[in-house]
């Protein structure tokens, strides 16, 4: 077989789930090339995951259902072959880091496949070290998973189908869970395996700006159609299209799009950093840069400090300073965001404003009160709190009854509780939910139900702890513009997410958090021009940062701008029109 | 306890060389001597010297204890319920027509009033009190001091099925993931007002019944993901499979395994020649 044929092609594959009415991909047909990496792109809900089901064969045969066409992988076909024959030629990647390692050492997790094909236990101690090393875990044979970040463990699901020694690696969005970090480590992993040794990838990802950079080809996916593939180039170039099907493109190729909008002379669309780069330089002796139009000020806030921190330092049981001595002010009707690497402090810092955790050193203070005089249950009545899976935040049978459950334990008379219930869930549009079992609704829906149930103690501060993590670039728009309404009605609030390049229309200042300290405590036009200071925490500016301060060099000045659009409105080409801001 | 909710002693010992099968053989012929022996003294001297085996293999003394303070409110549960109702067991035991009161209360206390604790409950209270801390206490001298992967193979090896050894070894991988999820629920029924540190035990058992209602839907939903990551890795279910690791049986575990065969054969003779272990011995 030559490089140039096709390890994998499907022929007009269409698939229904057993008891399911529509089909889940209708009429694909695709080949992939050996060597080749093709990046999966769609809106949730689109297909991607059955899609890469489909490629080792767990779709159909795992699951029933029909199917129609003919999927055939390294020549076999994924339906008459057994799925422990498949197994050998797709390794597989899923999403959730912790769901999909099995066994209770590195080592046995690499071995597990290995054993299950009856391989000689020689070959099986040949090969551990050398997936280990492909993927940078070498050293770490004998440790459990759960001392894994996440990061490694995504590492070592790919070490574990490397073993196997597959003609295809199939990679279900594996950074969706991740930390910057640690999906740069899996995209730096994956990218050496496909450039290096040559292995095919077809990986599933919201990740806009690193599939334009990584990938091929990007196939994008909606509604169970194939609806366009094409080189990155020229499916993120049509933005359009993309937001047509709530995708986010790269921001450099947003950018460009509006640029073009705006009746700049772009020819193509680049959708990579170093090209969109130099196509800024090719427009530098056409154009002028222009001021930022007026910004609209910030409604006036209260000055009054809500939650203080003073010299606040936290020593978990095994030893780990978690913080050391941050001290921190945050004013009513504030909207922070707080950013950092996992283990930075972040969530540390946030549980002692909800008693959770108890200062080892330093006072915290919340509405004027030191926090070791509250428990946990009266500072609930002040601070909401979303934590990131809302499935873990629901204990009851019906809508009305979650939303009812804290003012019940609070002890509100009926009366109350009836009100304040009916407000929180007509402020979350949920009033005709309330009847329903709150884990029968769709994902966006529940995280409305624990806001709901938030909402309905009347916080004054609302803590948001990676609301984004997981979601897709529509869900977590979602989440966020509940987050800005809230903030419009006078809430306090807090998200902590790793996005960067979604908060510059919701966040007013931006906290940066590294190994326990405060790095960085400044408004958001500031912070994130910090790009050296973001990078040395492993965070990743948004493109739109560097574009604007790429132009900014031109002339010396600085330019903060934080989004495509006010990127794109800065330039103006032809005669001249106006000053430097 | 570790996070992992499994320990490994740190120090090499004669446990830490054997195999997993001999220390299951010891299990085994401890297990029955803390449950055939009647004898408080032949009960306690048992538990003392698995104590004794478990400090020298390592086992840490503040997991030992730990256990026995969980364990006391059962023993006092033991202690009273042998020592005032068990009287026709022990009759039969001792052999006696009357026991021996300890003391006895007063005819008109209401509901215990005539109730009289005897001195050979008691013992055979103790008896029991020993039975129990020897079961729990051997298990740690056993898993403790064996590597998990030699504890997978061995029981494969002993013609364990191989689909209930990855059953065991699943529940070892997610354990830690399980608590931390019912930690993040009862974190979160917290934050909802529930004030659990109010609260009698009753109303507690409520609230960590609710805990189950996500737990469980959430295990499930995990259940899935593995089936479709166990089918992605060509898991059958299959004993027919090869092993990374390997569990041999060297002299030392045949020797083992010898001397505690031997050891149960001789105390079951003394037990019935010689009345050693009976519920009198060294006592009446």
């Amino acid at each position: 077989m030559s490089d140039m044929d096709p390890i994998l092609t499907l022929d007009k594959v269409s698939y229904m789930y057993p008891r399911s009415t529509e089909p889940v991909l209708r009429d694909i047909s695709l080949q992939i090339r050996r060597g080749e990496f093709l990046g999966l792109i769609g809106p949730t809900g689109a297909g991607k995951t059955t899609l890469c089901l489909t490629l080792n064969g767990i779709v159909p045969q795992f699951y029933g259902g029909r199917f129609f066409g003919r999927a055939t992988v390294a020549g076999l076909d994924t339906v008459e072959h057994p799925v422990s024959e498949l197994a050998q030629h797709v390794g597989s990647v899923f999403q959730d880091p912790e769901t999909q390692l099995i066994s209770t050492s590195v080592e046995n997790e690499i071995a597990f496949a290995l054993e299950n094909l009856r391989m000689p236990r020689e070959e099986i101690q040949h090969r551990i070290p050398r997936v280990l090393d492909a993927v940078r875990l070498s050293g770490t044979e004998r440790k459990h998973p759960h001392e894994l970040s996440g990061g490694q463990k995504q590492r070592l699901a790919i070490a574990a189908a490397l073993a196997m020694q597959p003609d295809l690696l199939v990679l279900d969005e594996p950074t969706s869970q991740l930390d910057p970090v640690g999906a740069e480590e899996v995209f730096a992993v994956v990218r050496e395996l496909n450039r290096e040794l040559g292995m095919t990838i077809v990986m599933a990802s919201h990740a806009a700006e690193e599939m334009a950079e990584y990938a091929d080809r990007i196939a994008l996916l909606s509604a169970g159609h194939l609806v366009a593939v094409g080189t990155p180039e020229e499916i993120y170039s049509q933005v359009n299209l993309l937001e047509e099907h709530s995708l986010r493109p790269p921001q450099v190729a947003h950018t460009f799009y509006r640029m073009k909008g705006n009746g700049l002379p772009i020819h193509d669309v680049p959708v990579q950093l170093e090209p969109a780069l130099k196509s800024l330089d090719a427009l530098r002796s056409d154009c002028q840069v222009v001021p930022l139009p007026m910004q609209p000020e910030p409604p006036a806030r209260s000055l009054e400090r809500l939650l203080s921190v003073k010299e606040l330092r936290h020593v978990y049981p095994d030893g780990t300073e978690a913080l050391h001595g941050i001290s921190l002010d945050i004013a009513r009707g504030e909207y922070v965001l707080i950013v950092g690497q996992n283990g930075a402090g972040k969530t540390t810092l946030v549980k002692h404003f909800l008693s959770l955790l108890q200062p080892t050193m330093g006072t915290v203070i919340v509405g004027g009160t030191d926090t070791r005089q509250l428990p946990v249950s009266e500072l609930a009545r002040r601070i909401g709190y979303v934590a990131q899976n809302p499935d873990d935040q629901i204990f009851n049978s019906t809508v009305s009854d979650e939303v009812a459950f804290a003012l019940r334990n609070l002890h509100y008379p009926a009366p109350e509780v009836e009100t304040r219930t009916a407000e929180a869930l007509q402020a979350m549009g949920l009033l005709e939910a309330r009847e329903q079992h709150p884990l029968s609704l769709p994902k966006g829906d529940r995280a409305r139900v624990v806001i709901a149930a938030i909402l309905a103690m009347k916080p004054e501060v609302l803590i948001f702890d990676e609301p984004t993590t997981g979601q897709d670039f529509q869900g977590a728009r979602y989440i966020l513009d509940i987050s800005r309404q809230l903030h419009q009605m006078g809430k306090t609030v807090i998200v902590i997410t790793h996005h960067l390049y979604l908060m510059p229309e919701y966040a007013e200042r931006v906290i940066v958090m590294g190994k326990g300290t405060i790095l960085l405590d400044a408004p958001i036009r500031q912070a994130y021009h910090q790009v050296e200071l973001l990078r040395s925490t492993f965070l990743n500016p948004p493109q739109a940062v560097l574009l604007a301060r790429h132009i900014g060099q031109w002339q010396g000045v600085d330019l903060p701008l934080l989004t495509p659009q006010e990127v794109a409105d800065c330039l103006v080409c032809g005669p001249r029109q106006g000053q430097v801001p | 306890m570790s996070a992992m909710g499994f320990q490994t002693v740190g120090r090499d010992s004669l446990f830490t060389r054997l195999d997993f099968r001999s220390k299951v053989v010891m299990v085994a012929v401890i297990s029955t001597l803390a449950f055939v022996w009647e004898s408080p003294v032949a009960g306690a001297a048992l538990t003392l010297a698995v104590i004794a085996a478990c400090l020298l293999a390592g086992v840490k003394w503040s997991y030992l204890k730990w256990v026995i303070q969980l364990t006391i409110p059962f023993y006092i549960l033991l202690l009273l319920t042998h020592g005032f109702w068990n009287t026709a067991q022990v009759k039969a035991l001792t052999g006696k027509e009357i026991l021996t009161p300890l003391f006895t209360f007063p005819q008109h206390w209401w509901l215990i009033g005539g109730g009289s604790m005897s001195v050979e409950g008691i013992l055979y209270g103790c008896n029991v009190i020993c039975k129990m801390l020897t079961l729990v206490l051997v298990i740690p001298l056993a898993v403790f001091t064996t590597d998990l992967n030699n504890m997978i193979v061995a029981m494969v090896r002993a013609h364990m099925p191989y689909k209930l050894v990855f059953i065991f070894s699943s529940t070892l991988r997610f354990f830690p993931l399980l608590f931390e999820e019912v930690q993040s629920i009862i974190e979160a029924q917290r934050l909802r007002g529930l004030a659990v540190e109010k609260m009698g035990p009753l109303q507690r058992a409520r609230v960590y019944a609710r805990v189950a209602v996500p737990l469980i839907l959430g295990a499930m939903a995990k259940s899935q993901q593995l089936e479709v990551v166990l089918q992605s890795r060509a898991f059958t279910g299959s004993p027919d499979r090869t092993y990374l690791h390997e569990s041999v049986l060297r002299r030392v575990d045949y020797a083992m395994i010898t001397f505690f065969v031997v050891v149960l054969v001789v105390a079951t003779a003394l037990y019935f020649g010689a009345g050693v272990g009976k519920f009198s011995w060294l006592l009446w």
